[in-house]
């Protein structure tokens, strides 16, 4: 089971940062969200948090999406050193989506209503 | 705290020092936020009768309980002054990521006073506040203002891409530099706080740019109940088709519904029909020529805004909108009759930091003055047929105050008048009229009327209550969405999605889970009531009166569209009497004590 991105009808309304949030943490803060909303001009990207790693590559570099460049940094949902996203910003604890629970029941899902975010079975 | 953080932040401008203070518990209990704080402050801390653009005005940014919650559509912020275009209250609303930044940042209000001795721009990063040199920023248009601010701000904190992304930035262009008296605030990438020329109180503070990145949270009092909410609302809008029609068309549904049905503003309100607006009646004409994505505010799973390009070199960024209200106005209203052109002139009003509908309105004057033989060609520079594309120049002489512009800059009765045609400018207390025709809907005239900001489609939206066509229930529903949205502004919750008849009880429901405060429908629409008379003491004082409450007498005596004039006299004598105010228009000492104004009314009987 994962949960399947279509960046071409993603809005950027970032109710998933706010959702997960609340689901993890109680309250509503985008900072410490396992899944962030990368913004551009042309589209907006959502990367969901996955494994950390403990040390940092240097082979993502620039790649390109839709006829846009991208930072490969961007597009890596690894949390690694060299980043400052999917980590608790107080403690630097990595942060990584967890499906919110078994069986699996994911916020940001349910709460992105273009549909960018569906979660599917393979 | 739930909801609310209970703090001010206030900058003072001559010294370049910033400090933070308690929000009193009666602000958040007796105004929401927002508007209604807004509001409140001005009359508290302002003098009704100062020149707007002095230094004794102040700036307000402000946010409500609901801002930053994730309460669907709750992200958008208000900006308060005394308005330099009507001299009144103002408070004009804006989308985008700034609002939640300010809120996240710890914040509910952010007060700017007194006047810079030299360029300034601030940012804020939570407890970090900094006012900020910005000679490097004057004389820059919006886009590259904003820019170049977020490459400030990635040097300054060492953000990365998704933080550079997150934060927001309220600006001025050109415009409202040079104090042109309806310029607008503009906002991440083309958004505006447009109607009531708050950029030129920006400019007159050397204000040129304030942005924020908010990393802390906001606080649900019931979070399951919350979430709960959110997914049956979610259902709702999914079954009644609201997310899908939103987000497919935004306000570009509007034109042709508006044209089709003969109330479009078009020549200077001359008709209400434009054949060359015909072939964008269907919207997806107007998609598939112009849209490269939707674009959401924080917080909102509707996105009704719509990212833009069309293929022109010299217009090679993409742009918000435009929305119905800039087609309308600066399209229809001015001849245009190609969506190209309308987008081409609301990149520039954007990039310059103009009003888009106060400027149509000032453009179209132009127009019929000049076709009317009033404005003589060696005044402009050229000639400025309806239709002309030379009305791109004229934009960049306002903007400039170049020229006749310097003129225009002032507003449409000081240029109109100037031409001895004052009656050709069309607006209300200064303020050009938006784009449904006030004469296909008498409570429509009778909205702008009395719209306590000048002429405003956002004070009262177009009644779609049941029974609307009943012209016995016109006043009734149009003082009670003026009152409901004072409310909705204060929360702050966007209009545009919550209407009063569709989702007005929504506005109490989400505030009780943020705030855990019970709060009902009836409760909140009676704090708007109050709101909407304390705005209406302030106008009395700044010298609004009776005769102000007007529209121009093409609407009111010329039958242009559907062979009607708007009975102005009539409905405002019922209006008045519906709010319990005099037949001046004054509120009475009974109503103001009804709603807990008791004081605030003493000194003008």
């Amino acid at each position: 089971m994962r949960i399947k991105i279509d960046h071409k009808i993603c809005t950027g309304c970032k109710q998933c940062e706010i959702a997960c949030s609340l689901a993890h943490t109680g309250a509503v803060n985008p900072w410490r969200s396992r899944i962030r909303v990368f913004v551009g001009e042309e589209f907006c990207l959502p990367v969901i948090a996955g494994p950390y790693t403990e040390a940092a590559c240097n082979s993502e570099g620039i790649r390109v999406l839709e006829g846009v460049e991208v930072d490969g940094c961007v597009l890596c949902r690894a949390s690694c050193p060299a980043k400052s996203v999917y980590k608790e910003p107080d403690t630097g604890i990595p942060l990584k989506c967890d499906f919110c629970g078994e069986p699996p029941n994911p916020q940001c899902v349910k709460w992105c209503a273009p549909n960018a975010l569906t979660l599917v079975e393979e | 705290m739930f909801g609310w953080h209970g703090k001010i932040l206030r900058i003072d401008l001559p010294t370049g020092t910033s400090r933070v203070e308690e929000m009193p518990a009666s602000l958040m209990r007796g105004y929401i936020g927002g508007r209604g704080m807004c509001s409140r402050i001005l009359f508290d801390e302002v003098n009704p009768s100062i020149d707007p653009l002095s230094p004794e005005n102040k700036l307000i940014f402000a946010t409500g309980p609901l801002t930053g919650s994730g309460a669907p559509a709750a992200s958008r912020f208000i900006v308060s002054a005394k308005s330099p275009l009507s001299n009144c209250v103002s408070s004009p609303c804006c989308g985008g990521y700034f609002g939640s930044n300010l809120k996240y940042s710890g914040y509910d209000l952010l007060i700017f006073e007194g006047k810079s001795p030299g360029p300034v721009y601030v940012t804020i990063r939570n407890d970090q506040v900094e006012i900020v040199p910005a000679g490097h920023l004057w004389g820059k248009l919006s886009s590259e203002t904003e820019k170049i601010v977020r490459e400030d701000m990635k040097k300054k904190y060492d953000l990365d891409n998704w933080a550079l992304n997150s934060m927001g930035i309220a600006d001025i262009g050109p415009a409202g530099e040079n104090m042109v008296r309806f310029a607008c605030i503009m906002s991440d990438g083309g958004r505006a706080a447009g109607r009531s020329g708050l950029g030129a109180v920006m400019g007159s503070k050397n204000l040129k740019a304030v942005a924020a990145l908010g990393t802390g949270q906001v606080s649900i009092a019931d979070v399951e109940g919350f979430r709960n909410g959110v997914m049956a609302f979610y259902q709702e809008a999914l079954e009644n088709g609201e997310f899908y029609k939103r987000r497919r068309y935004g306000t570009w549904s509007l034109p042709g519904r508006a044209n089709a049905s003969k109330s479009q503003a078009t020549f200077n309100f001359k008709s209400g029909y434009s054949e060359a607006f015909v072939k964008y009646e269907n919207p997806e004409v107007i998609r598939d020529l112009i849209r490269v994505r939707d674009e959401a505010c924080f917080a909102c799973p509707f996105s009704c805004g719509k990212r833009s390009r069309i293929k022109d070199p010299e217009y090679p960024l993409t742009a918000k909108g435009p929305e119905h209200e800039t087609m309308a106005l600066l399209g229809a209203n001015c001849g245009l009759g190609d969506m190209e052109d309308v987008c081409r002139a609301n990149y520039l009003c954007n990039e310059l930091g103009m009003d888009t509908i106060t400027t149509g309105a000032m453009i179209s004057c132009a127009m019929e003055l000049f076709e009317e033989g009033h404005l003589p060609e060696e005044d402009l520079g050229f000639h400025l047929e309806f239709g002309s594309t030379n009305m791109f120049l004229l934009l960049k002489k306002i903007a400039y105050r170049e020229g006749i512009g310097n003129l225009m800059a002032e507003g449409g009765l000081a240029f109109a008048g100037k031409y001895g045609h004052p009656e050709l400018f069309m607006g209300i207390k200064g303020m050009g009229i938006p784009a449904w025709h006030p004469q296909a809907f008498d409570a429509l005239g009778l909205q702008y009327a009395t719209s306590n900001t000048g002429g405003a489609h956002t004070k009262s939206t177009m009644p779609f209550y049941e029974g609307r066509k009943d012209p016995a229930r016109f006043v009734e529903f149009t003082k009670k969405d003026q009152d409901y949205i004072a409310a909705a502004d204060s929360g702050v919750l966007c209009w545009i999605i919550y209407h009063g008849p569709l989702w007005g009880e929504k506005l109490a429901e989400w505030l009780t889970y943020v705030t855990g405060i019970e709060y009902t429908q009836e409760g909140v629409n009676k704090l708007g009531e109050k709101i909407w008379n304390l705005e209406r003491l302030f106008n009395m004082k700044a010298g609004i009166t009776r005769k102000d409450d007007a529209l121009p007498p093409r609407i009111t005596n010329e039958p242009r569209v559907k062979n009607r004039v708007v009975p102005l006299d009539a409905l405002l004598v019922e209006y008045y009497r519906l709010r319990e105010w005099d037949e001046n228009g004054a509120p009475t000492r009974e109503k103001l004590h009804e709603v807990g104004l008791d004081d605030e009314g003493a000194d003008l009987e």
